[in-house]
């Protein structure tokens, strides 16, 4: 794809997702949140990105498919942990990710 | 007693509109800004590896506003996906913003406000500035809300952007180790708010079905895998908890 074509997307793409900020504020008022069809598409959008985050992780390319399987699987659960006990500290969760993936390369270096 | 107080002195500190934009960028411009921080400098890292060029990363930001949408729009181009696809994908992952909005807006509503003004709001909402806004507009007089908002969120976007710019920089140029922290700091983002934050039986089934489903589904068909995933995930955690409800 070249850079123009990507700039095309990535505008296309913004379109798509202001389509349900714009339509929420003319519906605002006149539509119930719980029906039947918002919770399914509920259902997909969280499945989409959880299957696609644990992609990243299991199976990931680019840099991070340098990285030994066991590693990432470690960091992450070793950034929850820290998140959970640093009482939902997502800062402090997502810094331990990076310092912990990159003392593991630097042990194994 | 303590409670009143508070209230009463913040409506004296929001009392005009362009008082309570500068107050919702100064709450925002701190714990906030930087927690949302840490996952577009993650973003900004992801799409250096990419090879996105750094401004279509930071239009990605601006324009697009939504970090799922973002993650899935760099992973499909960069598995050469259709464009069409991509962007009906990536439409599909912001279905989220339709509840939100119509649940925040009937609160930012004044009388007399021009109704382009919403609609402008309505691009900077996104999770981080739909919680506050939540939360805080309901002690606000309604003629501060909305500025209130704007302040917080247009806050927000200007430091993901700048944050977006510092992680793709920051990648390209500290070295192959430092950037393997920065390009996996998306997916550390992720787990956490996904698997800290699950509210209810459907949410916690349809992540764990997506969980499955993703790795198989991009096996299959890595162009595909994205939208095949959260399709049948979705659906299935959808089916299975509507049937035990209705028991």
């Amino acid at each position: 794809m070249s850079t123009a074509q990507l700039a095309i997307v990535v505008l296309a793409a913004a379109a798509g997702t202001y389509l349900w900020r714009g339509l929420g504020v003319a519906l605002s008022g006149r539509v119930s949140t719980s029906s039947p069809l918002f919770e399914w598409v509920g259902c997909v959008a969280y499945a989409m990105i959880a299957g696609l985050v644990v992609r990243l992780v299991v199976l990931p390319t680019g840099t991070l498919a340098t990285v030994p399987l066991a590693d990432r699987v470690l960091v992450c659960v070793l950034a929850y942990a820290v998140y959970r006990l640093s009482r939902r500290n997502l800062f402090l969760g997502v810094g331990t990710g990076f310092v912990a993936i990159v003392a593991l390369q630097l042990m194994r270096a | 007693m303590a409670g009143s107080h508070r209230s009463a002195n913040l409506s004296d500190a929001y009392s005009s509109p362009s008082a309570a934009f500068r107050g919702g960028f100064r709450e925002s411009f701190g714990v906030p800004a930087a927690v949302l921080g840490a996952g577009y400098v993650g973003f900004g890292a992801f799409a250096a590896d990419a090879g996105f060029p750094l401004w279509i990363s930071v239009l990605c930001t601006l324009a697009i506003w939504a970090l799922p949408g973002q993650l899935v729009l760099l992973e499909m181009a960069s598995l050469g996906a259709p464009a069409l696809l991509i962007v009906t994908t990536v439409m599909l992952t912001a279905t989220r913003f339709l509840p939100m909005t119509v649940s925040l807006m009937p609160m930012l509503r004044s009388p007399g406000q021009p109704t382009w003004r919403y609609f402008f709001a309505a691009h900077l909402l996104a999770m981080t500035g739909w919680a506050v806004a939540m939360r805080r507009c309901p002690e606000l007089p309604p003629v501060a809300r909305l500025p209130y908002f704007v302040g917080f969120t247009a806050c927000l976007i200007l430091c993901a952007a700048a944050a977006t710019a510092l992680g793709f920089i920051a990648s390209d140029r500290l070295g192959p180790t430092l950037k393997l922290g920065f390009v996996f700091m998306n997916p550390v983002y992720f787990v956490i708010i996904l698997a800290g934050d699950i509210r209810g039986r459907m949410m916690a089934i349809s992540l764990a079905l997506g969980a499955i489903a993703g790795p198989l589904a991009y096996l299959a068909t890595p162009q595909w895998s994205v939208l095949v995933a959260g399709l049948a995930g979705g659906t299935i955690a959808y089916a299975l908890t509507r049937g035990r409800r209705s028991q």
